[in-house]
């Protein structure tokens, strides 16, 4: 009993100070899907792979749609990429305001389900 | 039949962590009979199933359970290897064993958490809570996710362990094993729990047969039946036992899942001794057909996937029973004759797992 009150009391919290200490990330840890399109070719593998339907993959206009929110983050276009293209990100999805969709055409744009920027 | 009232017991209650409705038939403070009501969390992924990629549906089974998500996948990709002809290699069946082993212990952690917060015993629910973080540490470092950890694949795993996470994960389980020492002989000893636990919600050898009882709420009947004594995975190579009680109380329930606790740890050791080398993934060629079934344990007991395709790279029908489901008579079973004030600990003590039921 008093070993156990005198190694509560000086013993460190259980928990973190969470905003000034962070929990560290893993190494490999799927946290987001990041896109690249210098080198895509718009194959449209990644789009064909993904469980979720969360990838749209138009060749003609050389244009990537990304919907996060279908986004289920299991790394099967980032290993579909034969480019390289798509990497797991090491940080987790950002929470938003907005649904949007991520697109990718050249320069990557952002638009909300409307189409506005 | 006078002074008997009908109080519903969920779907919402502060012990349910998942929708069930009990409706509890009492005469006085005394159950007499229970009529159980599910359906609050259909999501309808048995039809969802048909309508993707029979290699897309790997992802989609494993959100039938969150807690148990490895084991559902691997039921569905053995199925498929069934159908295919083709066989996971060794090291890919040992590190299946490693990583269901896993979602047994911090799926039984978590339990025990929420058996000990049943019956109103909060700081130890946090211990257990606290040591299961550990574990799903370990998921985080080596699958790269916490909870659905997407590591099973069509043909073995779609990730290795490296031989650094390797030793993590032992110094873990010597951590989590030291941590176990410390909270279980509570839940085990404690008089306060035993008189809460012991003779409570109990039922007989043959009842728990006749309706079909699975996982623990059998083996605590003193029946030793598990889906591991079949061999998949590696479970063949390590020499597996199944853990039994004979009470068939809540007691007993508790104390089979404690035990496992340790075989769980034990088995991953041994898992890790034995691991061998070699590819992880053996391609799948051709296109599943045909009809199988497969069956895994759970933490909760028996899982068994019906599948049935037809040649083409859409499954016909998928069909999946959780041992939940299985369960449900015999939490029927047990409840008349007890006390109001035990219906909570004896609903935890089958471990419901409600959206796994309804799917």
């Amino acid at each position: 009993m008093i070993n156990n009150v005198l190694s509560n009391l000086f013993s460190k919290p259980a928990t973190r100070d969470f905003p000034a200490k962070m929990r560290e990330i893993a190494e490999n840890v799927r946290g987001s899907v990041e896109f690249n399109t210098e080198n895509c070719v718009y194959c449209g593998a990644c789009a064909l792979k993904c469980p979720a339907n969360a990838i749209e993959v138009d060749r003609p206009a050389k244009k990537v749609t990304f919907d996060l929110y279908k986004c289920v983050a299991c790394a099967c276009c980032a290993e579909a990429c034969r480019k390289g293209c798509i990497q797991m990100a090491k940080q987790y999805a950002h929470p938003s305001y907005r649904k949007m969709d991520v697109v990718f055409q050249g320069e990557p744009l952002l638009t909300d389900a409307n189409g506005d920027s | 039949m006078s002074n008997r009232t009908v109080i519903p017991f969920g779907p919402q209650h502060p012990v349910l962590p998942e929708p069930i409705q009990l409706k509890l038939e009492l005469q006085d403070e005394t159950v007499v009979s229970a009529i159980p009501h599910i359906g609050y969390v259909h999501r309808g992924i048995e039809k969802a199933a048909e309508r993707m990629e029979y290699t897309q549906n790997v992802f989609l089974v494993e959100r039938v359970c969150g807690i148990c998500s490895f084991i559902h996948a691997l039921c569905y990709c053995q199925a498929i290897e069934q159908l295919q002809n083709i066989e996971a290699s060794p090291r890919a069946k040992y590190l299946r064993v490693i990583w269901s082993e896993l979602h047994r212990l911090h799926s039984h952690h978590l339990w025990l958490g929420l058996f000990a917060d049943a019956f109103g015993y909060e700081s130890l629910f946090m211990q257990f809570w606290r040591n299961r973080e550990m574990l799903m540490d370990i998921f985080d470092k080596t699958a790269g996710s916490r909870v659905i950890i997407s590591t099973c694949a069509i043909g073995g795993t779609r990730r290795d362990i490296s031989d650094v996470h390797l030793q993590e994960i032992l110094d873990t389980l010597d951590e989590v094993e030291k941590q176990l020492d410390k909270t279980l002989p509570v839940i085990l000893n404690d008089y306060t729990v035993k008189k809460r636990t012991v003779g409570i919600g109990k039922i007989t050898r043959e009842q728990a047969l006749e309706l079909g009882a699975a996982g623990p709420v059998l083996r605590a009947n003193g029946v030793a039946q598990d889906m591991r004594q079949l061999g998949y995975a590696a479970y063949g190579e390590l020499g597996f036992e199944p853990v039994t009680e004979n009470d068939g109380d809540c007691y007993a329930r508790a104390k089979v899942r404690a035990r496992e606790c340790y075989q769980s740890v034990e088995l991953v050791r041994k898992a890790i001794r034995q691991l061998p080398d070699g590819e992880i993934l053996t391609k799948p060629k051709g296109r599943p057909k045909g009809q199988v079934i497969s069956r895994v344990e759970q933490p909760r007991g028996e899982l068994l996937y019906f599948l049935s395709a037809d040649g083409t790279n859409r499954l016909d029908r998928l069909r999946i029973r959780t041992p939940t489901f299985a369960n449900v008579p015999p939490l029927v079973a047990m409840l008349p004759g007890c006390e109001l004030a035990d219906v909570p600990v004896i609903v935890l003590s089958i471990d419901p797992c409600i959206s796994c039921t309804e799917r």
